[in-house]
């Protein structure tokens, strides 16, 4: 297998952060970063960051495949093990997206929207995937892993998905640094964080305000049923809020789509 | 005392504008509050049969919750052990659609073997088990949301 083209140096220059990502475990190729954190059970430093060049078996929520490409996105998980609560863990769903969105708009001020829960799009192309996952022994929260996946350098995309994928070189119009775009959403990521735990309506706030979707006739499929309605909005918890002919909704999970 | 009844019970009073409710019969009286102060299910043992349906005020948007505790009878606590979701979400109990579940009434399981994940926004809750035994109830039926300290299985402790 060919080098990677990843550099840590590199990254490690622009980082700001005081402990997302000062432990940093790199792999030329791994099954899921998701996966390793969670199981790997030795890793136990708030804010490791696990990142992968090539991961071959990544995941997107049950179990759908995410495809990622050595050298052309970057892929990483982030283990969080303090300050864990059932009240701000969807908090943290959040802030990963924004924490994309906004390192995005920093770096390329390309036009990013945010997709219920945590999707990243520019215009209407998904440029990023999330995958919060925790473990719990019973009623406590003892582990969360941030997945997180960005297309950066792709020059196109094949195949046929949900919804239609695009990179930041295609829509930035040139290759761009992958370490610095990471560096980037790990400075976010901690900033957001800290919101998350100290002031969560701004999190909550800033959400809405890049989602495009709030006010529009939405589809909901929770996996079980569809549900049509307007996007209300987000309760203090970050749920969608749907109002249809039977009144106000409350959806835990879900792929919502415009209708 | 039908655990299963009252769930449904729960859930269709929840899912309706009823704030209060209390059905009778024989010696069984169970009475639920949607009340957003409390939001306690109550139930009541021991009163003349008499059905009666209680229609009040609109609902307001506070979830309801279970009062756990009522669910195990007292003088068998010490047996049983109610693992709680510790999160509002959707339950499921296999890793993926085509995936069968994680466990089924009669396996046994110790501390750390995973019974269900429950879903909030994409986050993906896997719950690990907090105490030896085996399982004799699974109290959530596959994708349907669960309340935050919802008892989702019954473990007879080892």
């Amino acid at each position: 297998m060919s080098k990677s083209t990843f550099t840590i140096e590199e990254m490690d220059i622009k980082l700001k952060t005081n402990y997302i990502g000062t432990n940093f475990i790199f792999y030329d190729e791994i099954g899921s970063t998701n996966d390793e954190l969670l199981n790997d059970k030795s890793i136990t430093q708030h804010g490791t960051v696990l990142f992968a060049d090539n991961q071959f078996k990544g995941r997107g929520r049950l179990s759908r495949e995410w495809l990622s490409y050595k050298d052309n996105s970057i892929t990483f998980s982030i283990l969080l093990t303090e300050n864990l609560n059932a009240k701000n863990l969807n908090l943290i769903n959040f802030a990963a997206a924004l924490s994309v969105a906004e390192s995005i708009e920093n770096l390329f001020q390309l036009d990013v929207r945010l997709k219920w829960p945590n999707d990243v799009l520019i215009a209407t192309r998904k440029v990023c995937g999330i995958l919060v996952e925790s473990v719990s022994k019973g009623d406590k929260i003892e582990r969360v892993v941030v997945g997180i996946g960005v297309n950066v350098n792709q020059p196109m995309f094949e195949g046929h998905y949900n919804v239609p994928p695009t990179s930041i070189r295609k829509e930035f119009g040139r290759v761009v640094s992958r370490e610095r775009l990471l560096a980037e959403i790990l400075n976010e990521f901690e900033s957001n964080i800290k919101k998350a735990n100290k002031n969560p309506s701004v999190i909550l706030d800033n959400w809405r305000s890049k989602c495009k979707m709030i006010g529009e006739k939405v589809k909901v499929n929770d996996g079980k049923e569809e549900f049509f309605g307007i996007f209300e909005d987000i309760d203090e918890n970050g749920f969608l809020l749907l109002q249809d002919n039977k009144g106000m909704r409350k959806i835990f999970s879900g792929d919502v789509s415009l209708k | 005392m039908d655990y299963n009844l009252i769930k449904k019970l729960v859930k269709i009073v929840e899912q309706s504008e009823i704030t209060d409710f209390s059905v009778q019969e024989g010696d069984l009286k169970i009475k639920i509050s949607k009340n957003g102060k409390n939001n306690i299910v109550n139930t009541v043992v021991s009163q003349p049969f008499n059905e009666q349906f209680n229609y009040s005020q609109p609902a307001q948007a506070n979830p309801i919750s279970i009062e756990n505790k009522a669910i195990i009878p007292t003088d068998d606590s010490s047996k049983y052990h109610e693992v709680l979701s510790p999160i509002v979400g959707t339950f499921y109990r296999a890793p993926s659609p085509d995936s069968n579940p994680y466990v089924q009434v009669g396996d046994s399981v110790s501390e750390g073997t995973v019974l269900c994940i429950i879903e909030a926004m994409k986050l993906m809750n896997e719950i690990e088990c907090d105490e030896s035994g085996k399982i004799i109830k699974i109290l959530v039926e596959n994708a349907t949301a669960v309340e935050y300290n919802q008892p989702l299985f019954l473990i007879e402790k080892n």
